[in-house]
């Protein structure tokens, strides 16, 4: 299935898409993409209705974060063979970890906002996983069964944020708009091999990122069986699993960073795509 | 006020403090002590509220995290100018970010568990500010606006999760029983000078840490004017806001680590006492 939530910012309401891939009002089914409703449980009443006898939603409503509620939105860092070599870092011997603010979560085609004072925005496609059960202390062979689905994200970093200014990455992940996920939630069973997804991103139409996940250096099941050996995962976490090279801080022999009216484009293949404008900073 | 959540794990109820350190029963007035109940409006309306006209809460209930639904558990490091001088480190020229993971957050005085392979598990009792109102890019002088209150917490930590096993802290600061929060929110009207509170904390009745928050080195004021800068700031979030020294850490001349057994306590003046016991871990 494919999974949308869709409305105003804050207002979003559930749907999910039909066989021609227009989007079905789920609100009267369930309250949110969140939390209950992603469990095996919850995806399988899902799966039982006839979408066309949803009601249709009509016109192009906003696309939001197609999941709502997110408790706990974790990032891995440096998880691709190539793109530790052009960040000039070793490849790391166990995951990296960190968290980008649930706040900074937005639509997949919502504006990026530059930060104030902020001088090297940047972006990064990524494979998003969705969490669907509480997970705690996984066996290996218990990882993939937590999973609910996958979404497309773009882990939007600032550059002198995450590594100029004191200590952990955290200060330039988590501004407000770094972190469009969507436009679907694909629930697993309709992504076969999620270690052979075509990955990219372009900005003004120029290819930047063009790798495929199986460049990833820990897969999907190892990382959710790993961040579950350090903290309880709920329904409704995401984890983002990396990002290719040709990221702005990679390019030479100069890095090409964001700015006001560029557009950048991205996807993952099964997962649709996404689209942001680059707007100046507005309080 | 003292606001409280109490019950079983994932069903408390909110409750408040009459005047004889009793607990009210708040179920009927709003849904938990979380998110919109945080506003200064509705804070106002509690305040208004006889307490001996709410129900009282019989018996010795069990106290759960005085906050609930946090959406994004803030950290503080190295931010006592004690704790910093115990490693031989200079003050940080602004302050250091990291987050433990939601899913961390329990109980004021229920058990630590021992995560799996731990081998250097270490208390920091903190002051936490609890966030009231949505703040994003905050003037330094609006920052106390958006404080609801405040509340004890112990920033439980795994040393060598934290440090030894790549890159950033997180690893280290959100196992199962991480968090403890609470007994009390207290409304911020309550403790008008929160840089004036002694800290303290004790293992097995020796004491560990007594110091005072007028060593912090960024204040309360600044963290919150700081965070804002970096990431939309929600109702509900939390900030811990640094330790003291006397951490096990850097006890000379050897770190005395916590064990099964051990019984640790700590407080800060105004904001009440926890007690949690070590146990091993259990599947």
């Amino acid at each position: 299935m494919k999974l949308v939530r869709y409305g105003a910012p804050g207002r979003e309401k559930p749907g999910m898409l039909d066989g021609e891939g227009r989007i079905r009002d789920l609100s009267k089914i369930v309250p949110d993409i969140a939390g209950a409703v992603l469990t095996p449980s919850g995806l399988a009443k899902l799966r039982k209705l006839d979408a066309k006898k949803l009601p249709l939603v009509r016109g192009k409503p906003r696309i939001g974060a197609c999941i709502g509620k997110v408790g706990n939105f974790i990032a891995v860092g440096f998880n691709y063979v190539d793109h530790a070599a052009e960040s000039g870092v070793p490849l790391p011997k166990e995951p990296l970890i960190f968290n980008k603010a649930p706040s900074c979560i937005c639509g997949p085609n919502d504006d990026t906002m530059i930060p104030k004072d902020s001088t090297k925005l940047d972006y990064e496609c990524e494979l998003g996983v969705v969490i669907g059960s509480r997970a705690r202390y996984l066996a290996e062979n218990q990882a993939m069964d937590v999973v609910a689905g996958y979404c497309l994200a773009n882990d939007v970093s600032e550059r002198v944020f995450q590594h100029g200014r004191g200590g952990q990455m955290t200060k330039g992940k988590g501004c407000e708009t770094f972190g469009p996920l969507g436009p679907w939630l694909v629930t697993k069973d309709e992504i076969r091999d999620p270690q052979q997804l075509k990955i990219w991103s372009a900005v003004n139409g120029e290819i930047r990122q063009n790798s495929n996940t199986r460049n990833m250096v820990f897969g999907v099941a190892h990382i959710v069986w790993y961040c579950s050996q350090f903290f309880v995962m709920e329904p409704g976490d995401v984890i983002l699993t990396g990002t290719p090279p040709g990221v702005g801080l990679g390019i030479k022999p100069e890095p090409k960073f964001l700015k006001a009216g560029d557009v950048v484009t991205l996807g993952v293949e099964g997962l649709g795509e996404q689209r942001q404008k680059i707007v100046k900073f507005n309080k | 006020m003292k606001l409280v959540r109490y019950g079983t794990p994932g069903r408390e109820k909110p409750g408040m403090l009459d005047a004889e350190g009793r607990i009210r029963d708040l179920s009927k007035i709003v849904p938990d002590i979380a998110g919109e109940a945080l506003s200064p409006k509705s804070l106002n309306k509690l305040r208004k509220l006889k307490p001996e006209k709410l129900p009282l809460v019989r018996g010795m209930p069990r106290l759960g995290p005085c906050v609930g639904q946090v959406g994004n558990f803030i950290a503080i490091g190295l931010n006592y100018s004690d704790h910093a001088a115990e490693q031989g480190l200079q003050p940080p020229k602004e302050p250091i970010i990291f987050n433990k993971a939601p899913s961390c957050i329990c109980g004021p005085n229920d058990d630590t568990l021992i995560p799996k392979g731990e081998t250097k598990l270490d208390y920091e009792c903190e002051l936490a500010i609890v966030i009231g109102s949505r703040a994003r890019y905050l003037a330094k002088d609006e920052a106390m606006d958006a404080v609801a209150g405040y509340c004890l917490a112990n920033d439980v930590s795994e040393r060598a999760f934290q440090i030894e096993r790549g890159g950033q802290w997180t690893k280290g600061k959100s196992a199962e029983t991480f968090g403890p929060l609470g007994p009390w929110l207290v409304t911020k009207d309550e403790i008008p000078e929160p840089q004036r509170l002694d800290v303290w904390l004790t293992v097995n009745g020796e004491m560990r840490q007594k110091s005072n928050t007028s060593y912090l080195i960024f204040g309360i004021a600044h963290l919150v004017w700081y965070c804002s800068q970096f990431f939309v700031l929600e109702p509900g979030d939390v900030i811990a806001t640094g330790t003291p020294g006397g951490v096990a850490l850097f006890i000379k001349p050897e770190p005395k680590f916590l064990k099964a057994g051990d019984v640790v306590t700590l407080g800060i003046q105004g904001l009440g006492e926890q007690r949690q016991r070590i146990v091993k871990f259990k599947e």
